[in-house]
Protein backbone atom coordinates (compact mmCIF):
# COMPACT_ATOMS: atom_id res chain seq x y z
CA UNK A 1 0.00 0.00 0.00
CA UNK A 2 3.00 2.61 0.65
CA UNK A 3 3.91 2.97 -2.54
CA UNK A 4 6.34 6.02 -3.38
CA UNK A 5 3.36 7.71 -5.67
CA UNK A 6 3.47 11.48 -5.74
CA UNK A 7 -0.10 10.72 -4.12
CA UNK A 8 1.18 8.86 -1.36
CA UNK A 9 3.58 11.27 -0.61
CA UNK A 10 1.34 13.95 -0.15
CA UNK A 11 -1.29 12.05 1.88
CA UNK A 12 1.16 10.91 4.15
CA UNK A 13 2.61 14.94 4.51
CA UNK A 14 -0.80 16.18 5.22
CA UNK A 15 -1.78 13.16 7.91
CA UNK A 16 1.16 13.39 9.63
CA UNK A 17 -0.03 16.83 10.67
CA UNK A 18 -3.26 15.70 11.88
CA UNK A 19 -4.44 14.10 15.03
CA UNK A 20 -3.44 10.41 14.93
CA UNK A 21 -6.72 8.86 15.56
CA UNK A 22 -7.41 10.37 12.47
CA UNK A 23 -5.09 9.61 10.26
CA UNK A 24 -6.09 6.50 8.82
CA UNK A 25 -9.72 7.61 7.75
CA UNK A 26 -8.57 11.04 6.39
CA UNK A 27 -6.01 9.18 4.58
CA UNK A 28 -8.20 6.70 3.22
CA UNK A 29 -10.95 9.42 2.16
CA UNK A 30 -7.91 11.56 0.61
CA UNK A 31 -6.66 9.16 -1.52
CA UNK A 32 -9.70 8.21 -2.83
CA UNK A 33 -10.52 11.94 -3.69
CA UNK A 34 -7.31 12.03 -5.12
CA UNK A 35 -8.38 9.16 -7.53
CA UNK A 36 -11.69 10.28 -8.46
CA UNK A 37 -10.06 13.73 -9.36
CA UNK A 38 -7.41 12.40 -11.81
CA UNK A 39 -10.14 9.67 -13.18
CA UNK A 40 -12.35 12.51 -14.04
CA UNK A 41 -9.55 14.44 -16.21
CA UNK A 42 -8.43 13.03 -19.69
CA UNK A 43 -6.76 9.99 -19.14
CA UNK A 44 -3.78 10.61 -21.60
CA UNK A 45 -1.05 11.16 -19.39
CA UNK A 46 -2.34 9.95 -15.96
CA UNK A 47 1.10 11.04 -13.98
CA UNK A 48 0.57 14.55 -14.90
CA UNK A 49 -3.12 14.67 -14.36
CA UNK A 50 -2.20 13.18 -10.89
CA UNK A 51 0.72 16.14 -10.44
CA UNK A 52 -1.93 18.75 -11.63
CA UNK A 53 -4.61 17.64 -9.24
CA UNK A 54 -2.22 17.88 -5.88
CA UNK A 55 -0.87 20.68 -7.49
CA UNK A 56 -4.87 21.94 -6.95
CA UNK A 57 -4.80 20.61 -3.65
CA UNK A 58 -2.42 23.16 -2.41
CA UNK A 59 0.53 22.86 0.38
CA UNK A 60 -0.09 19.91 2.98
CA UNK A 61 0.34 22.37 5.91
CA UNK A 62 -2.22 24.35 4.63
CA UNK A 63 -4.38 21.59 4.30
CA UNK A 64 -3.82 19.69 7.37
CA UNK A 65 -4.30 22.51 9.45
CA UNK A 66 -7.81 22.96 7.57
CA UNK A 67 -8.60 19.41 8.84
CA UNK A 68 -7.39 19.66 11.86
CA UNK A 69 -8.97 23.06 12.33
CA UNK A 70 -5.77 24.55 13.29
CA UNK A 71 -4.67 28.74 13.05
CA UNK A 72 -2.53 29.10 10.30
CA UNK A 73 -1.45 32.01 12.12
CA UNK A 74 1.54 31.87 15.12
CA UNK A 75 -0.51 34.31 17.03
CA UNK A 76 -4.06 34.47 16.18
CA UNK A 77 -6.51 37.56 16.77
CA UNK A 78 -8.01 36.46 19.33
CA UNK A 79 -4.42 37.06 21.48
CA UNK A 80 -2.64 39.52 18.98
CA UNK A 81 -3.81 43.04 21.15
CA UNK A 82 -2.87 41.21 24.58
CA UNK A 83 0.79 39.91 23.58
CA UNK A 84 1.30 43.42 21.39
CA UNK A 85 0.93 45.19 24.80
CA UNK A 86 2.70 42.72 26.62
CA UNK A 87 5.85 42.84 24.13
CA UNK A 88 5.61 46.75 24.13
CA UNK A 89 5.32 46.82 27.84
CA UNK A 90 8.64 44.56 27.99
CA UNK A 91 10.45 46.42 26.14
CA UNK A 92 9.90 49.59 27.43
CA UNK A 93 9.84 49.42 31.27
CA UNK A 94 11.54 46.29 32.01
CA UNK A 95 14.35 46.15 29.34
CA UNK A 96 15.58 49.63 30.37
CA UNK A 97 15.64 49.34 34.29
CA UNK A 98 17.17 45.57 33.55
CA UNK A 99 20.06 47.08 31.19
CA UNK A 100 20.59 50.13 33.83
CA UNK A 101 20.99 47.75 36.68
CA UNK A 102 23.23 45.81 34.96
CA UNK A 103 25.66 48.71 33.84
CA UNK A 104 25.29 50.39 37.25
CA UNK A 105 26.85 46.59 38.67
CA UNK A 106 29.58 47.09 35.92
CA UNK A 107 30.15 50.07 36.64
CA UNK A 108 30.88 49.45 40.43
CA UNK A 109 32.62 45.94 39.61
CA UNK A 110 35.04 47.60 37.50
CA UNK A 111 34.88 51.05 37.57
CA UNK A 112 35.54 51.29 33.40
CA UNK A 113 33.03 53.17 31.18
CA UNK A 114 34.39 51.62 28.25
CA UNK A 115 33.45 48.03 29.77
CA UNK A 116 29.93 49.08 31.02
CA UNK A 117 29.22 50.90 27.54
CA UNK A 118 29.72 46.85 26.60
CA UNK A 119 27.87 45.04 29.12
CA UNK A 120 24.89 47.81 28.57
CA UNK A 121 24.77 47.11 24.30
CA UNK A 122 25.26 43.28 25.35
CA UNK A 123 22.66 43.11 28.08
CA UNK A 124 20.44 45.33 25.48
CA UNK A 125 20.56 43.20 22.81
CA UNK A 126 20.38 39.73 25.00
CA UNK A 127 17.61 40.44 27.20
CA UNK A 128 15.57 42.22 24.16
CA UNK A 129 16.30 38.83 22.45
CA UNK A 130 15.17 36.42 25.50
CA UNK A 131 11.85 38.59 26.22
CA UNK A 132 10.96 38.78 22.40
CA UNK A 133 11.34 34.67 22.11
CA UNK A 134 9.97 33.92 25.43
CA UNK A 135 7.15 35.86 25.23
CA UNK A 136 6.20 34.55 21.40
CA UNK A 137 7.25 31.17 22.61
CA UNK A 138 4.29 31.29 25.36
CA UNK A 139 1.82 32.66 23.53
CA UNK A 140 1.97 30.47 20.29
CA UNK A 141 1.58 27.67 23.02
CA UNK A 142 -1.50 29.41 24.40
CA UNK A 143 -2.54 29.95 21.15
CA UNK A 144 -2.63 26.04 19.91
CA UNK A 145 -3.58 24.84 23.61
CA UNK A 146 -6.58 27.00 24.61
CA UNK A 147 -10.46 25.34 24.59
CA UNK A 148 -11.38 25.33 20.97
CA UNK A 149 -14.36 28.53 21.19
CA UNK A 150 -12.78 29.78 24.61
CA UNK A 151 -12.75 33.78 25.04
CA UNK A 152 -9.79 35.70 25.30
CA UNK A 153 -8.64 35.60 28.65
CA UNK A 154 -7.67 39.25 29.18
CA UNK A 155 -10.90 40.61 27.61
CA UNK A 156 -10.46 44.76 26.27
CA UNK A 157 -12.76 47.40 28.64
CA UNK A 158 -12.76 50.60 28.14
CA UNK A 159 -11.49 51.51 31.11
CA UNK A 160 -8.30 49.88 29.84
CA UNK A 161 -7.66 53.27 27.25
CA UNK A 162 -4.75 55.63 28.79
CA UNK A 163 -5.46 58.74 30.20
CA UNK A 164 -5.05 61.98 28.19
CA UNK A 165 -2.72 63.16 30.19
CA UNK A 166 -1.03 63.44 34.03
CA UNK A 167 -1.40 58.97 33.26
CA UNK A 168 0.28 58.40 35.79
CA UNK A 169 1.02 60.62 38.55
CA UNK A 170 3.50 58.35 41.06
CA UNK A 171 5.77 57.36 38.05
CA UNK A 172 8.85 59.09 39.16
CA UNK A 173 8.64 57.73 42.37
CA UNK A 174 7.88 54.09 41.51
CA UNK A 175 11.08 54.40 39.24
CA UNK A 176 13.08 56.00 42.40
CA UNK A 177 11.71 53.25 43.96
CA UNK A 178 12.91 50.68 41.72
CA UNK A 179 16.61 52.21 41.26
CA UNK A 180 16.70 52.15 45.17
CA UNK A 181 15.87 48.70 45.60
CA UNK A 182 18.42 47.60 42.51
CA UNK A 183 21.04 49.69 44.17
CA UNK A 184 20.37 47.81 47.44
CA UNK A 185 20.28 44.43 46.07
CA UNK A 186 23.70 45.67 43.83
CA UNK A 187 25.38 46.76 46.82
CA UNK A 188 24.77 43.66 48.99
CA UNK A 189 25.85 41.62 46.36
CA UNK A 190 29.36 43.66 45.34
CA UNK A 191 30.11 44.36 49.09
CA UNK A 192 30.30 40.04 48.92
CA UNK A 193 32.34 39.70 45.93
CA UNK A 194 34.42 42.66 45.70
CA UNK A 195 34.92 42.55 49.30
CA UNK A 196 35.79 46.79 48.88
CA UNK A 197 37.03 47.30 52.89
CA UNK A 198 40.63 46.98 53.47
CA UNK A 199 41.34 46.62 57.09
CA UNK A 200 44.91 45.53 58.25
CA UNK A 201 46.41 44.71 54.48
CA UNK A 202 42.84 42.25 54.37
CA UNK A 203 40.35 42.73 52.22
CA UNK A 204 36.94 42.34 53.67
CA UNK A 205 33.06 42.39 53.35
CA UNK A 206 31.15 44.62 55.83
CA UNK A 207 28.00 42.40 56.18
CA UNK A 208 28.58 39.22 57.81
CA UNK A 209 29.41 36.50 55.57
CA UNK A 210 27.51 33.66 57.86
CA UNK A 211 24.26 35.26 56.68
CA UNK A 212 24.80 34.09 52.95
CA UNK A 213 24.92 30.35 54.36
CA UNK A 214 21.25 30.90 55.99
CA UNK A 215 17.97 31.87 54.56
CA UNK A 216 18.96 35.37 56.07
CA UNK A 217 20.69 37.08 53.57
CA UNK A 218 18.47 34.89 50.98
CA UNK A 219 15.24 35.66 52.19
CA UNK A 220 16.39 39.62 52.39
CA UNK A 221 17.41 39.70 48.24
CA UNK A 222 14.44 37.30 47.40
CA UNK A 223 12.31 40.67 49.20
CA UNK A 224 14.33 43.26 47.52
CA UNK A 225 14.05 41.12 44.01
CA UNK A 226 9.96 41.10 44.23
CA UNK A 227 9.98 44.33 45.41
CA UNK A 228 11.40 45.65 42.18
CA UNK A 229 8.80 43.07 40.12
CA UNK A 230 6.06 44.76 41.69
CA UNK A 231 7.28 48.10 40.94
CA UNK A 232 7.29 46.81 37.41
CA UNK A 233 4.28 45.85 37.06
CA UNK A 234 2.79 49.08 38.86
CA UNK A 235 4.19 51.24 36.27
CA UNK A 236 2.52 48.78 33.93
CA UNK A 237 -0.87 49.31 35.20
CA UNK A 238 0.07 52.95 36.48
CA UNK A 239 -1.76 52.41 40.06
CA UNK A 240 -1.37 50.55 42.67
CA UNK A 241 -4.00 47.99 42.76
CA UNK A 242 -5.45 45.66 45.94
CA UNK A 243 -3.12 42.78 44.99
CA UNK A 244 -0.69 44.74 44.02
CA UNK A 245 -0.45 46.74 47.16
CA UNK A 246 -1.06 43.01 49.40
CA UNK A 247 2.42 41.39 47.68
CA UNK A 248 4.30 44.41 47.91
CA UNK A 249 3.66 44.47 51.82
CA UNK A 250 4.45 40.53 51.96
CA UNK A 251 7.70 41.56 50.33
CA UNK A 252 8.39 44.90 52.17
CA UNK A 253 8.23 41.69 55.48
CA UNK A 254 10.65 39.39 53.46
CA UNK A 255 13.11 42.14 52.92
CA UNK A 256 12.53 43.81 56.52
CA UNK A 257 11.88 41.50 59.02
CA UNK A 258 15.04 39.50 58.46
CA UNK A 259 17.09 42.78 58.42
CA UNK A 260 15.39 44.14 61.91
CA UNK A 261 15.97 40.42 63.45
CA UNK A 262 20.26 40.46 62.58
CA UNK A 263 20.60 44.28 63.01
CA UNK A 264 18.53 42.82 66.43
CA UNK A 265 20.86 39.91 67.28
CA UNK A 266 23.61 42.23 66.63
CA UNK A 267 24.65 39.32 63.77
CA UNK A 268 24.73 42.10 61.02
CA UNK A 269 28.33 42.77 60.64
CA UNK A 270 31.17 40.52 59.29
CA UNK A 271 33.02 39.90 63.19
CA UNK A 272 36.55 40.33 60.73
CA UNK A 273 34.86 43.56 60.40
CA UNK A 274 34.33 44.59 63.70
CA UNK A 275 37.26 43.48 65.13
CA UNK A 276 38.92 46.43 63.51
CA UNK A 277 35.81 48.89 63.80
CA UNK A 278 33.69 50.29 67.03
CA UNK A 279 30.08 49.59 65.86
CA UNK A 280 27.83 51.76 69.26
CA UNK A 281 25.39 49.38 71.14
CA UNK A 282 23.01 51.98 70.23
CA UNK A 283 23.63 51.96 66.48
CA UNK A 284 21.91 48.52 66.53
CA UNK A 285 18.59 49.50 67.80
CA UNK A 286 18.15 53.09 65.70
CA UNK A 287 18.87 50.76 62.79
CA UNK A 288 16.46 48.21 63.34
CA UNK A 289 13.63 50.94 64.86
CA UNK A 290 14.87 52.92 61.97
CA UNK A 291 14.13 49.93 59.03
CA UNK A 292 11.19 49.03 60.87
CA UNK A 293 9.37 52.31 60.60
CA UNK A 294 10.28 52.97 57.43
CA UNK A 295 8.93 49.29 56.49
CA UNK A 296 5.55 50.41 58.19
CA UNK A 297 5.55 54.03 56.26
CA UNK A 298 6.11 52.45 52.88
CA UNK A 299 3.08 49.50 53.63
CA UNK A 300 0.95 52.62 54.54
CA UNK A 301 1.88 54.74 52.07
CA UNK A 302 1.34 52.09 49.27
CA UNK A 303 -2.50 51.49 50.58
CA UNK A 304 -3.07 55.46 50.51
CA UNK A 305 -2.14 55.71 47.29
CA UNK A 306 -4.19 53.11 46.46
CA UNK A 307 -7.50 54.58 47.84
CA UNK A 308 -6.34 57.68 46.20
CA UNK A 309 -6.34 55.95 42.71
CA UNK A 310 -2.82 56.43 41.85
CA UNK B 1 -5.40 46.57 -6.22
CA UNK B 2 -7.28 47.11 -9.88
CA UNK B 3 -11.30 47.33 -10.04
CA UNK B 4 -11.48 43.16 -11.13
CA UNK B 5 -9.34 41.99 -8.58
CA UNK B 6 -10.76 44.29 -5.93
CA UNK B 7 -14.75 42.96 -6.93
CA UNK B 8 -13.42 38.87 -7.49
CA UNK B 9 -12.07 39.28 -3.65
CA UNK B 10 -15.19 41.29 -2.18
CA UNK B 11 -17.25 38.60 -4.06
CA UNK B 12 -15.26 35.36 -2.81
CA UNK B 13 -16.30 37.39 0.87
CA UNK B 14 -19.93 37.49 -0.43
CA UNK B 15 -19.98 33.72 -1.03
CA UNK B 16 -17.85 32.12 1.45
CA UNK B 17 -20.06 30.45 4.00
CA UNK B 18 -23.04 29.60 1.70
CA UNK B 19 -20.93 26.59 0.79
CA UNK B 20 -21.98 24.96 4.11
CA UNK B 21 -26.30 25.48 3.56
CA UNK B 22 -24.98 24.39 -0.45
CA UNK B 23 -23.51 21.09 1.11
CA UNK B 24 -26.48 20.74 3.46
CA UNK B 25 -29.17 21.41 0.66
CA UNK B 26 -27.16 18.53 -1.24
CA UNK B 27 -26.89 15.85 0.73
CA UNK B 28 -30.68 14.68 1.27
CA UNK B 29 -29.41 11.42 -0.86
CA UNK B 30 -25.96 10.54 0.35
CA UNK B 31 -22.76 11.81 -1.42
CA UNK B 32 -18.97 10.90 -1.88
CA UNK B 33 -16.68 14.00 -1.85
CA UNK B 34 -15.52 14.38 -5.75
CA UNK B 35 -19.21 13.55 -6.87
CA UNK B 36 -20.21 16.64 -4.46
CA UNK B 37 -18.03 19.01 -5.93
CA UNK B 38 -18.93 18.17 -8.96
CA UNK B 39 -22.76 18.84 -8.14
CA UNK B 40 -21.12 22.31 -6.76
CA UNK B 41 -19.40 23.69 -9.64
CA UNK B 42 -22.76 22.08 -11.84
CA UNK B 43 -24.60 24.30 -9.82
CA UNK B 44 -22.32 27.50 -10.14
CA UNK B 45 -21.64 27.31 -6.60
CA UNK B 46 -17.40 27.82 -6.63
CA UNK B 47 -15.57 25.60 -4.38
CA UNK B 48 -12.07 23.97 -4.25
CA UNK B 49 -11.35 20.58 -3.14
CA UNK B 50 -8.75 21.70 -0.79
CA UNK B 51 -11.98 23.43 1.11
CA UNK B 52 -14.66 21.47 0.91
CA UNK B 53 -13.52 18.07 1.54
CA UNK B 54 -11.65 19.38 5.83
CA UNK B 55 -15.46 20.96 5.83
CA UNK B 56 -17.19 18.02 5.18
CA UNK B 57 -15.59 16.16 8.31
CA UNK B 58 -15.71 19.34 10.28
CA UNK B 59 -19.90 19.38 9.70
CA UNK B 60 -19.45 15.79 10.65
CA UNK B 61 -17.68 16.30 13.69
CA UNK B 62 -20.19 18.82 14.31
CA UNK B 63 -23.11 16.01 13.98
CA UNK B 64 -24.52 17.95 10.75
CA UNK B 65 -23.65 15.00 8.44
CA UNK B 66 -23.58 11.55 9.06
CA UNK B 67 -21.05 9.25 6.72
CA UNK B 68 -20.56 5.74 5.92
CA UNK B 69 -18.08 3.78 3.79
CA UNK B 70 -18.97 2.09 0.60
CA UNK B 71 -17.20 -0.52 -0.29
CA UNK B 72 -19.11 -1.82 -3.46
CA UNK B 73 -17.18 -0.85 -5.98
CA UNK B 74 -13.35 -1.56 -6.78
CA UNK B 75 -12.27 1.86 -4.48
CA UNK B 76 -14.16 2.19 -1.04
CA UNK B 77 -15.43 6.01 -0.63
CA UNK B 78 -17.01 7.54 2.19
CA UNK B 79 -20.68 8.95 1.65
CA UNK B 80 -21.70 11.79 3.31
CA UNK B 81 -25.46 12.68 4.28
CA UNK B 82 -27.29 15.12 6.45
CA UNK B 83 -28.37 13.93 9.69
CA UNK B 84 -31.56 14.94 11.56
CA UNK B 85 -30.01 17.92 13.44
CA UNK B 86 -28.37 18.72 9.79
CA UNK B 87 -31.66 18.98 8.84
CA UNK B 88 -33.06 21.44 11.79
CA UNK B 89 -29.99 23.51 10.82
CA UNK B 90 -30.39 23.68 7.69
CA UNK B 91 -34.48 24.94 8.09
CA UNK B 92 -32.95 27.68 10.00
CA UNK B 93 -30.13 28.63 7.60
CA UNK B 94 -32.45 28.68 4.64
CA UNK B 95 -35.05 31.20 6.50
CA UNK B 96 -31.58 33.11 7.52
CA UNK B 97 -30.79 33.38 3.62
CA UNK B 98 -33.65 34.38 2.29
CA UNK B 99 -33.85 37.21 4.90
CA UNK B 100 -30.85 38.46 3.47
CA UNK B 101 -31.72 37.87 0.02
CA UNK B 102 -35.39 39.87 0.84
CA UNK B 103 -33.29 42.80 2.95
CA UNK B 104 -30.65 43.02 0.30
CA UNK B 105 -32.92 43.23 -2.69
CA UNK B 106 -34.54 46.25 -0.87
CA UNK B 107 -31.11 47.65 -0.13
CA UNK B 108 -30.18 47.69 -3.94
CA UNK B 109 -33.84 48.66 -5.23
CA UNK B 110 -33.22 52.10 -3.11
CA UNK B 111 -29.79 52.56 -4.37
CA UNK B 112 -30.39 54.09 -8.26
Amino acid sequence: MTTNTLTERYVREVVRRIPADQRDEVADELRATIADTVDARDGADREAAEHDVILEMGDPIRLAASYADRPLALIGPVFYPTYIRLLRMLLSIVLPIVVVVTVAVDIIENNDVGSAIGTGIGATVTVAAQMFGWLTAVFACIERWQPKGGNAQDPWTPDRLPDVKGTDKQAKGAVSSLVWYGFLIALIVWQHFAQPVILGGNRLEVINPALWSTWVMWTILAGLAALMVIEMIRLAARRWTLSLAIAASVAEGLFAVPLIWVLYEREFFNPEFLAQVTVFDEFYLITAIGVAVIGVVEVVNRFRLLSRGE
Amino acid sequence: MSSEELIAGQAQELRRGTVVLACLALLDEPQYGYALLETLNTADIAVDGNTLYPLLRRLEKQGLLDSEWNTDESRPRKFYRISPAGTRVRAELTREWQDLVASMARLTKETP
